[in-house]
């Protein structure tokens, strides 16, 4: 997944975190992860694309975000805590 | 994945049946969109070369009858995951499911969910770029609804230029105009550009024209609440328990009672083809051989029905994909992946369920190590033998038989789990891909649907392990029949001296004669001959002849050990009669010893939960892991497994004085 400088522009710029280290509840946007082709290219089919807004669910082993205005609607996703640390994000 | 041949054209032959194919992410609902376009009339069919499987059906589609094959869910067409190669190869032509000759489909009907609309678009958008007949189906209209979406179907049309319905497969709305829709599916006029971004960017063009959705997200407090209780490292390991165990209970306790119906048919089957048929070879092949052999698979079938059933309801709940994290985290320190969970479920019915089950688990190693483990898991199969064992094992304590029972369970489970850490470090080593799973709304169960996919996937496992079996079965009573050896010269003594006797005497050595006539047939059958000649190789686990050859007979089936045990020793296949129990139980060897002396009874035991002591999952393994060297590999490992365990078991117990 690839990194999209400059989609932000509105608010201003966002620090970039891993989404673990976001608490229960809190809103962000992703911004892009850091994991091999096959898994970064299933996450984004999956809807966690750059960009996407998601909310965090869950936190721990395995953590679950609804995603909102990715899937057009609201979808949920559970990760392993390992893919979750890979995936970064401005909140 | 190996791609088919086109088929040749005939100019002569009648027009091909229009083919209809269904496209869409996990979960929007194809397969309940084709159980209303197909009714019953689907069956489950594999893509040849592949781990998957397509659900085919017929329906009625504008003025003639189409094929509709419902192809694996995928999140887009450009993955590297078999589901996606998959449908690039069915939609390409190149591929179709078994017993159908693989063409270009003539419709693609793309599912999509009203409720995720942006991200299934992007799948609409890379179908666009094949210039195919497509009609776009918007399922679950009245859950969008419910969530304050609205989809404008009339504008999805105008924006892609192809037929567009909205539908809910759950209600029915909608379904009527379907079909006639789909007879005029056309190319879409608009085609998504080149490249993942751009999909994805064309995909926001189209959702921001069709679509109101609300301005914040629905929060949904439930799914929240028992999504918090199900993934909480304490509170969703006893909620995992609890519904193992209450899963496991049904499939065990009511199974029970069709069990006995199938058997108590089964034995009146076998009594009226000895009724009927005169007697001879073809009466003994029908009635010891088809009808045995057939009643040996069938009265497995209310077990693996009923997990089919539980599994299916429990999916359709929605807890299965968070069941799965939950697992994940249990199983990773084995080198195995909460994918691996139903499967392995699945395996504890039966072996070869549990290893089609396999084709779901993403990564190759992930995949490949459950198939090699699945078949520790206790089968069904394994509890006569369980139940024989404990029994002469314990046999003043039904409450030391229960631990004894409950304990090969746990052993089976802890050896497949270390032999899948010996796997993942050795042969399939390497990295696992994480797990990634969409959590689908919880849902009441969809019980039509579940009992839909428990009659498909019985007739499934009754037709590719009954023919397996029925052919191994009738093998078998061959050798154990042929040739016949006529009566003992020890049951002959017998008779001569009931001539002499008093008549309730008499009758009593008639019997005797009788067992002695069938260990004798035994011993000299085909069967017994060969375990005289491999009986040393048992020897170090304890076995005597008898014992030897109840193992070799059961290398097929595991079951088939207590009938042969019981063949042998008591002259009698009623292994239900507790006179054939105690009999087996204080049948002697040739030594004057037990057959089934302590030591050798737990070295039984121990051997029967680790040996691979079934034909039909090595052929299954073979199939499903892509090449006889895996099946070939798990019978080394497991034979060698329970070998030396039980060689070990057997000299323990010895030491300890149970000779």
């Amino acid at each position: 997944m690839r990194d999209q400088p400059g989609v932000l522009e509105e608010s201003p710029p966002k620090r970039e975190v891993r989404l673990t280290q976001l608490a229960r509840g809190a809103r962000g946007r992703v911004s892009g992860a850091d994991l091999d082709g096959d898994d970064a290219a299933l996450l984004r089919a999956m809807g966690l694309k750059p960009n996407a807004e998601f909310e965090v669910c869950r936190l721990g082993r395995t953590c679950i975000i609804a995603l909102s205005s990715a899937c057009g609607g609201g979808c949920r996703l559970g990760l392993t805590r390992e893919l979750a640390e890979a995936v970064r994000v401005r909140a | 994945m190996r791609t088919q041949s086109p088929p040749r054209t005939d100019p002569d032959a009648p027009p091909a049946e229009r083919r209809v194919v269904l496209l869409g992410n996990p979960n929007v609902g194809k397969t309940s969109l084709v159980n209303r376009l197909c009714g019953s009339r689907h069956r489950v069919s594999n893509f040849p070369g592949t781990t998957q499987e397509a659900s085919l059906g017929r329906a009625r589609i504008g003025d003639g009858e189409a094929l509709v094959l419902d192809l694996p869910g995928v999140y887009a067409l450009d993955l590297n995951v078999s589901e996606s190669s998959v449908c690039r190869a069915v939609l390409a032509g190149h591929l179709a499911p078994e017993g159908i000759a693989p063409r270009t489909p003539d419709v693609v009907m793309v599912v999509l969910d009203a409720t995720n609309m942006l991200r299934n678009l992007a799948l609409l958008g890379e179908v666009s770029r094949l210039a195919v007949p497509t009609v776009v189906v918007v399922n679950q209209l009245d859950e969008a609804r419910r969530r304050g979406i609205h989809i404008d179907t009339e504008r999805l049309g105008d924006a892609v230029g192809c037929p567009v319905a909205g539908v809910s497969a759950k209600t029915g709305e909608g379904l009527g105009e379907l079909a006639s829709l789909a007879a005029r599916a056309c190319t879409p006029n608009v085609a998504a550009p080149e490249g993942r971004d751009a999909v994805e960017a064309w995909a926001e063009e189209v959702y921001a024209v069709i679509a109101a959705p609300r301005s914040t997200p629905l929060r949904d407090r439930v799914t929240d609440r028992l999504d918090q209780a199900f993934n909480h490292p304490v509170l969703g390991v006893i909620a995992f328990v609890a519904v193992m165990t209450g899963l496991f209970w049904v499939v065990f306790g009511l199974a029970a009672y069709p069990m006995e119906w199938i058997d108590l048919l089964f034995a009146w089957l076998g009594g009226a083809v000895e009724a009927i048929v005169p007697e001879g070879a073809v009466r003994d092949l029908l009635s010891e051989g088809v009808v045995a052999g057939i009643g040996g698979t069938v009265i497995f079938l209310p077990q693996i029905a009923l997990l089919f059933l539980l599994i299916a309801l429990l999916e359709s709940t929605g807890y299965l994909a968070r069941a799965a994290f939950v697992v994940d985290r249990l199983m990773r320190p084995f080198g195995l992946s909460g994918h691996a969970f139903v499967p392995l479920l699945s395996a504890h019915a039966c072996a070869l369920p549990g290893i089609m089950a396999c084709r779901a688990i993403p990564d190759r190693r992930d995949r490949l190590a459950t198939i090699l483990v699945a078949p520790f898991m206790s089968c069904t199969a394994r509890i006569p033998v369980y139940v024989l064992l404990t029994v002469i094992l314990f046999p003043e304590s039904p409450a030391l038989q229960a631990v004894g029972f409950t304990g090969c369970y746990v052993v089976g489970a802890l050896a497949g789990l270390v032999s899948a850490i010996v796997a993942r470090r050795t042969l399939l080593r390497g990295r696992s891909r994480p797990m990634a799973l969409e959590f689908p709304p919880y849902r009441v169960p969809d019980v039509g649907h579940a009992l839909r996919v428990t009659l498909d996937r019985s007739m499934v496992f009754l037709r590719k392990a009954g023919t397996v079996i029925l052919g191994i079965s009738i093998v078998l009573w061959w050798l154990g029949s042929y040739p016949h050896a006529g009566p003992s010269p020890e049951g002959d003594a017998l008779r001569a001296q009931a001539v002499e006797v008093a008549p309730e005497r008499a009758e009593t050595l008639r019997i005797e004669a009788e067992t002695l006539d069938a260990r004798y047939a035994a011993r000299r059958s085909f069967l017994g001959q060969i375990g005289e000649t491999i009986q040393p190789v048992f020897e170090p686990l304890g076995y005597d002849r008898q014992l030897t050859i109840g193992v070799l007979a059961s290398f097929a089936a595991r079951e088939v050990f207590v009938t042969t045990m019981a063949v042998q020793v008591a002259g009698s296949e009623d292994v239900e009669d507790e006179g054939v129990m105690r009999a087996m139980a204080t049948a002697t060897r040739d030594d004057g010893r037990f057959v089934f002396t302590r030591a050798a009874s737990w070295s039984l035991l121990v051997y029967y939960i680790l040996a691979m002591q079934c034909l039909p999952t090595l052929v299954v393994t073979a199939r499903e892991a892509g090449g006889w060297k895996w099946a070939g590999l798990q019978l080394a490992w497991m034979s060698g497994l329970a070998y030396l365990s039980a060689m070990a078991v057997y000299r323990v117990a010895i030491l300890m004085g149970a000779g």
